[in-house]
């Protein structure tokens, strides 16, 4: 299973509203997402204010993507020079936002987390006085300036565990609760200003759980990639098929790949295996999918659509292990119903490669289809290695590729 | 002798009446476990199977004596409710078989099993049998004996349908299995490698474990640091996958809670800690018969 498969990170500015809920505070903000937002929000600030790019991934202080704004010019050459241009330390990740907030004066500024330590099986507590963003580095010179505290995840923190702490046990309080009560992986400040008037978040990094999604029909965050803030219209489209139907799972983790041979691939574990035996033969996928856990016929007949509706493709591996109670034959029959809706109709090679409940069946029905429709479609029963069905598959597509390029200098297709 | 689970464990399903949860009571029958309860709120004095059904946990044990391991079949935001209550009971080992249960809830029901000495097998998982003997969730499906043998290799994975690639690979190469687990791919597990490790070394039966190991979480540096510290001593033999997901385009971490705990490893990280430990780690998946071959 694909860890980021099962989280979803959300914006700085979406962070605050986790932490909002809580009774968190951060400094005053407004996020622009255009030049002329950002002229307009300017006027609600008193200068200097602090600009900060809008990514999904970390480093972005040491990036240049936080500036301090004494001028008003300072902020226009900030927003010019990344609103909507690729921020070098996230990976073709578009700046589409930017926050700009009140600067503010503190006192001393902390680093403090919740997250869970899977060894342990117990979320915990993170907190050093080195806040800032060299945290990282800060632990590894000087490991006790960062202490780790357990909290019992049914009662939340206990107050003895809290003695002689920098920050109030209130505070521990509202984070356990801005954490446990929007279902979190990770809920991180990275500082928390101590000021005059109590704790301000400066910066908020929070990681959903997608588990926890069926209890927050309220939340309003914006949709994320797999592996990008911008998530593709497929994956989007994906994502979709499981929601409000927790049996089986199908597209719940979808990745779009710029290779040319589509996968459907069944089972958390089986499809890592395809996907690297793919990657060993020299092919490349176009997606990674998966589905698994019996799902229904026509959630795999939408996964089915989805992986098949790009273009330009030279092959389809359907793969999966020998399944323990997913039914084949409704499975497959899933993937057929999608097939045939494809237009224009696929002409590309179709590698299966499965065993479990009820697979001769689905074998006969899908050399049926094959047989009155014309689809290339070559089975592998659970006899076969997965390596050797992707060689298979890698091969096909190559020798499928060439034809094409013979009929296209023919002239005929 | 095997782990987890023999042919005297008295096992209980909860949610036995729902699609699923029938669906494995007649596998459990068909296996030769001792199925001897089930449980659905409001569904009490019905029958499965010739199973009978119970209202709540504590009356199926007090009808039908005590039961050594349940079975979790329910929706995932009644998993919690259904596992705690299983965990009061003082049931030894409660297996959650249910996918998507929010990480919260999963951390109350192991947080809750520390504490009453009860073992959790999942959630997600696909179950546990011991070949010739029992099995418990759905591991096997409805003809467990299509691929999994009786035998002298301990098998370990999160993922379903591995365990039973796994055991079709070692069966057609000659051997059989002592127990195969599914121990779930969730962020959070009840019972991890190291744990099945523990268990499989003081199982006579078991000559050597095979695991599947996946990019991502510590399951791997965990078993490695075991076998380094002497607890575990016989052939372990490791396969990873997941090399692709290395080769993805990856932006910077969010968050560096993980990074200053060093919770997390990639691929070569855990290759190395394996090979240091003195595991075999398999460069091809069919490679693995051989390799039990020669550990053997």
């Amino acid at each position: 299973m694909l860890k980021f498969s099962q989280e979803m990170k959300l914006y700085e500015f979406e962070g605050h509203k986790v932490l909002a809920s809580a009774g968190i505070e951060s400094p005053f903000f407004i996020v622009c997402e255009t030049l002329a937002q950002v002229r307009a929000a300017r006027a609600k600030f008193k200068l200097p204010l602090v600009a900060k790019v809008q990514v999904l991934s970390g480093g972005r202080g040491k990036a240049g993507g936080v500036k301090v704004c004494s001028r008003e010019t300072h902020l226009w050459q900030f927003a010019k020079d990344f609103l909507g241009k690729e921020f070098p330390a996230a990976r073709g990740e578009k700046v589409k936002y930017i926050l700009l907030a009140q600067k503010i004066d503190f006192e001393a500024q902390y680093y403090i987390a919740i997250t869970y330590d899977t060894a342990a099986r117990k979320p915990y507590l993170l907190f050093s006085d080195a806040g800032g963003v060299e945290i990282e580095e800060a632990a590894r010179q000087n490991p006790e300036s960062v202490v780790k505290i357990y909290i019992d995840p049914q009662n939340g923190p206990a107050k003895g565990d809290f003695r002689k702490f920098a920050v109030p046990f209130e505070f521990v309080q509202k984070l356990w609760e801005a954490f446990s009560k929007n279902d979190c992986r990770l809920l991180e400040i990275n500082p928390l200003a101590k000021t005059k008037n109590g704790f301000l978040a400066l910066d908020a990094k929070v990681i959903l759980d997608d588990n926890g999604f069926i209890r927050h029909e309220d939340f309003d965050f914006l949709p994320k990639g797999a592996i990008s803030a911008e998530p593709s219209q497929r994956e989007i489209m994906a994502k979709k098929i499981d929601e409000g139907d927790y049996r089986g799972s199908a597209g719940s983790a979808f990745i779009d790949l710029d290779g040319d041979i589509a996968i459907m691939a069944s089972g958390g574990g089986a499809s890592l295996l395809v996907m690297d035996a793919v990657l060993a033969a020299g092919g490349k996928s176009a997606n990674y999918t998966e589905y698994s856990g019996n799902p229904s016929r026509e959630k795999v007949e939408k996964l089915t659509r989805i992986a098949l509706s790009r273009e330009g493709l030279s092959g389809c591996l359907v793969a999966g292990a020998v399944a323990n109670f997913t039914d084949i034959f409704e499975t497959l029959g899933g993937f057929v119903d999608g097939l045939r809706s494809i237009r224009p109709k696929v002409k590309y090679p179709i590698v299966v490669r499965r065993g479990g409940p009820r697979q001769e069946e689905a074998y006969k029905m899908l050399k049926n289809a094959a047989r009155k429709e014309g689809f290339d479609i070559h089975l592998f029963g659970a006899e076969t290695p997965i390596s050797v069905a992707a060689r298979e598959m890698v091969e096909l597509s190559e020798k499928y590729k060439a034809g094409l390029k013979i009929d296209g200098k023919s002239g005929k297709r | 002798m095997a782990i987890l689970i023999n042919k005297q464990t008295r096992v209980l399903i909860q949610g036995i009446t729902g699609k699923s949860g029938t669906q494995a009571a007649g596998e459990l029958l068909d296996y030769g476990t001792k199925l001897v309860a089930g449980v659905t709120p409001g569904k009490g004095g019905e029958e499965v199977d010739t199973v009978p059904v119970f209202n709540t946990v504590m009356e199926a044990l007090e009808q039908v004596g005590p039961c050594d391991a349940s079975m979790v079949y329910v929706p995932p935001l009644l998993a919690r409710g259904a596992a705690m209550e299983a965990i009061e009971a003082k049931i030894p080992l409660v297996h959650i078989f249910v996918e998507k249960m929010p990480v919260l809830d999963v951390a109350q029901v192991l947080s809750k099993a520390q504490k009453s000495g009860v073992r959790v097998l999942g959630p997600a998982s696909v179950g546990a049998i011991s070949p010739g003997e029992a099995k418990i969730g759905s591991i096997g499906g409805p003809n467990p004996s299509a691929v999994f043998s009786k035998g002298q290799v301990g098998v370990i994975s999160k993922s379903g349908g591995m365990c039973s690639e796994l055991a079709m690979l070692i069966t057609r190469g000659g051997f059989g299995q002592s127990t195969v687990v599914g121990v779930g791919g969730d962020l959070l597990t009840g019972t991890s490698f190291s744990d099945l490790l523990l268990e499989f070394e003081e199982d006579q039966a078991t000559k050597v474990v095979v695991a599947f190991g996946e990019v991502g979480g510590s399951s791997e540096i965990e078993a490695a640091k075991l076998i380094k510290e002497g607890k575990f001593t016989k052939p372990f033999i490791v396969f990873l996958a997941g090399k692709f997901a290395e080769s993805l385009p990856k932006d910077t971490a969010l968050g560096h809670a993980g990074a200053i705990v060093g919770l997390e490893a990639n691929m070569e990280e855990k290759i190395r800690a394996l090979r240091e430990a003195g595991a075999i780690v398999a460069e091809n998946f069919e490679d693995i018969p051989m390799l039990i071959k020669k550990a053997i």
